[in-house]
């Protein structure tokens, strides 16, 4: 029974993307279909006409398998043996420590922001 | 009638292997192992020892890609879970993403001009924390190569889902809050697959700032080519 309930939540996610990607071509959005998807199904959430029971089994499941998705199109680096020569090498680590700059400069200034404004403390744990 | 069984095959060794690394993961919990990227490595490996092409594996690979979509519309769940803390920090959320935005594109920029690199090159790598569908048009529209965007997109992934965590706690983030939106802003999608480790909140605050960092990315890219005229 789960399985039949998570199946056709799927289902309904599958509908959302469609949608947001109908969407996004036909009025040449830079955004992508998907996210436009994800916005709508936020906006129709927040009417509380769409009741979130009737996609809560199925997203739980789509976000626990998350990384999976990714795999194909990470593999595809495969087309591209000049990643692995010696400027190759140098480019991804600037890739990579740019990456770190970003993720310091963006949990700091987060944080700054928030302990200004007399946050509450449960965010902060 | 042999494609569809080697579509089939493809899908089910790569569930097979995605959900050993899982368990190899929960075994073992060093950074490094992190099932997204154990498993792109085994299928790399198997594709090159059987001499089979990336397109061939696509077959099969394009039913698991297809379910990308739907996933992303899925963080509209927790998201909606979340909504009153995200409206309640939203300005640390904004703030902390265009941080990130801006040292991301401007040190990547520095970086590729230390070491020489050909313009469409650094085109192609100004919009690496940014979700690979929009990252994509972004570099089409400013002219670098989208294919090679793909591959920056992903080293910012894996290089924040790694190291992240380690860069964290020497910059002492220690918040659900700060952690979110530093692994949304600098690691896009992969960051958010990341943050469920870390909980819901956490997950909430990478999927709006992963969004948040895709919109403004997209208008402040040119911005930063025009004033450091790449």
């Amino acid at each position: 029974m789960k399985i039949f309930v998570i199946t056709i939540q799927i289902g309904i996610l599958y509908l959302f993307h469609m949608l947001g990607v109908w969407i996004s071509e036909s009025l040449h959005l830079f955004i992508p279909g998907s996210v436009v998807g994800m916005i709508l199904l936020f906006i129709a959430l927040s009417t509380g006409k769409f009741k979130s029971k009737w996609v809560s089994s199925g997203s739980t499941f789509m976000l626990a398998y998350l990384p999976l998705f990714f795999i194909p199109v990470t593999a595809g680096i495969i087309k591209y043996p000049e990643f692995f020569t010696v400027k190759g090498l140098l480019l991804i680590a600037s890739t990579a420590v740019s990456t770190f700059l970003a993720v310091a400069a963006t949990g700091w200034s987060s944080e700054r922001l928030v302990s200004k404004k007399k946050a509450s403390v449960n965010a902060l744990d | 009638m042999q494609q569809p069984f080697i579509a089939i095959l493809i899908i089910l060794l790569t569930i097979a292997a995605y959900l050993a690394m899982v368990k190899v993961y929960q075994r073992f919990t060093y950074p490094i192992l992190i099932p997204v990227l154990t498993t792109t490595v085994i299928v790399i490996l198997g594709l090159l020892a059987f001499h089979i092409s990336y397109s061939d594996y696509m077959v099969g690979g394009k039913w698991i890609n297809a379910l990308l979509g739907p996933a992303v519309v899925a963080l509209a769940y927790p998201l909606y879970n979340q909504r009153h803390i995200i409206m309640k920090y939203s300005f640390p959320i904004i703030g902390g993403v265009f941080a990130g935005l801006f040292t991301g594109m401007i040190s990547g920029l520095l970086f590729a001009e230390v070491f020489g690199i050909k313009r469409d090159l650094i085109l192609s790598i100004l919009p690496k924390s940014i979700t690979t569908p929009v990252a994509i048009q972004i570099a089409a529209g400013l002219g670098g190569v989208p294919s090679m965007t793909v591959v920056f997109v992903m080293i910012a992934g894996f290089s924040g889902v790694i190291l992240g965590p380690r860069i964290m706690k020497w910059v002492r983030i220690r918040s659900h809050l700060g952690k979110g939106i530093a692994f949304g802003s600098a690691s896009h999608a992969l960051g958010t697959s990341k943050a469920f480790e870390y909980g819901e909140l956490t997950v909430s605050m990478s999927s709006v700032s992963m969004t948040l960092c895709a919109l403004l990315g997209s208008v402040f890219g040119p911005v930063v080519v025009w004033i450091f005229q790449v």
